[in-house]
């Protein structure tokens, strides 16, 4: 181990502090991918499309098709009957999401409908398993034990430190996932929308919301989320 | 809504695969640099370590070329599987996502995709690299 005092410098930080070490597990990581690169088993760039679509994909699909669902009553019994098929609607197809594929999502999917007496929220108490083709990566916090401990015993106290206190008369159900059932929250629409279009109200429909830590609100948008774009790929011109 | 059997660890079933014991896998779980130790011993906030999105990335391509079945003896579903097993009882003292690493690793050696002199020696090399 290096002889390094993290502490050393504390007070002329400016930056968030890094691990300056190389653990095992990092090395185990890339020799293992490289491995298999050179074994066949998939070339560096597909490792790297996986990897870049991970990180960058948005809740948008999501949050239009939860809005698509408020306005359509038909689409919303699409959204709960099947909601492989209302996905590929806002372009997410579960079976190649990617163009390449992520098999390892694509198992089983399901919207949970929030009602005037029921309230939704999803958590992985295994791992960090997670709805990723249609919300994207998971945030932080849903995949520390801290949350997914503590969300299944005491969901009220968890939801209240999210800043959703919801009515005593308000039932919660707090929904599992693993590696081959993902959910969904298909929050109330709140008041306050009425006469809004699709796209207004996906704007209100942010991440939290589709996980069931948060309630849409007009007013609150899903803008705080960092902005990506597509990579731009060389074209051949 | 939770349920006990969903977590899908399975209920202890032998594929194969997790009956075999790696030396190199032990003396990685023995030196435990895993990342609440790292992150405590540095400060930083991160709940997960850096290379956890190139193992999803990892993961996701070797699982569509399991699904082909034209390079892996076991589909992605087997792999996931054992991923799960594994990381729930052999390497259970590991936290996550050490636990999830090291049990792909254990597969992929179980299965002989990789032998483990080689990635004895592909280890050394990376770090080399990576420290010089």
């Amino acid at each position: 181990m290096p002889d390094h005092d993290p502490d050393h410098d504390h007070h002329e930080r400016t930056v968030k502090p890094m691990v300056d070490e190389i653990t095992d597990f990092e090395v185990l990581e890339i020799a293992l991918r490289e491995l298999c690169i050179e074994k066949g088993l998939f070339t560096a760039e597909q490792h790297r499309i996986m990897t870049e679509y991970a990180e960058q994909i948005g809740p948008t699909p999501a949050a239009r098709l939860v809005a698509r669902a408020w306005l359509d009553p038909e689409f919303r019994g699409l959204a709960l009957r099947d909601p492989m098929a209302a996905s590929k609607e806002v372009g997410v197809d579960w079976l190649d999401p990617t163009g390449f594929g992520t098999p390892s999502d694509f198992a089983a999917f399901k919207i949970l409908e929030d009602t005037p007496t029921v309230h939704h929220v999803i958590v992985c108490a295994l791992c960090s398993c997670y709805p990723r083709p249609i919300l994207g990566n998971s945030p932080e916090w849903y995949r520390t034990p801290n949350y997914r401990r503590r969300i299944v015993r005491w969901p009220r106290p968890v939801l209240a430190e999210f800043g959703l206190e919801l009515p005593e008369d308000v039932e919660v159900r707090v929904q599992d996932s693993n590696q081959k059932h993902r959910f969904m929250v298909m929050p109330l629409r709140p008041a306050g929308t009425e006469g809004w279009t699709e796209e207004q109200l996906a704007e209100i429909i942010t991440r939290d919301s589709l996980i069931g830590v948060a309630l849409p609100r007009p007013g609150v948008t899903t803008n705080v989320t960092t902005r990506t774009s597509p990579a731009r790929r060389p074209v051949a011109e | 809504m939770i349920t006990a059997d969903d977590n899908g660890t399975g209920n202890g079933t032998d594929n194969g695969a997790g009956g075999e014991e790696f030396a190199l896998l032990a003396e990685i779980m023995r030196r435990q640099q895993t990342w609440p130790v790292m992150s405590a011993r540095y400060g930083v906030e991160n709940p997960l370590p850096p290379w956890k999105t190139s193992l999803d990335g990892l993961c996701d391509a070797l699982d569509r070329s399991g699904g082909t079945g034209a390079e892996l003896n076991f589909s992605f579903k087997e792999r996931r599987d054992e991923e799960d097993e594994l990381s729930a009882t052999r390497y259970a003292s590991l936290p996550f996502p050490e636990n999830q690493l090291v049990a792909l690793a254990h597969s992929l050696l179980a299965r002989g995709v990789i032998d483990e002199a080689e990635l004895r020696r592909r280890l050394d090399s990376v770090r080399t690299r990576l420290e010089s």
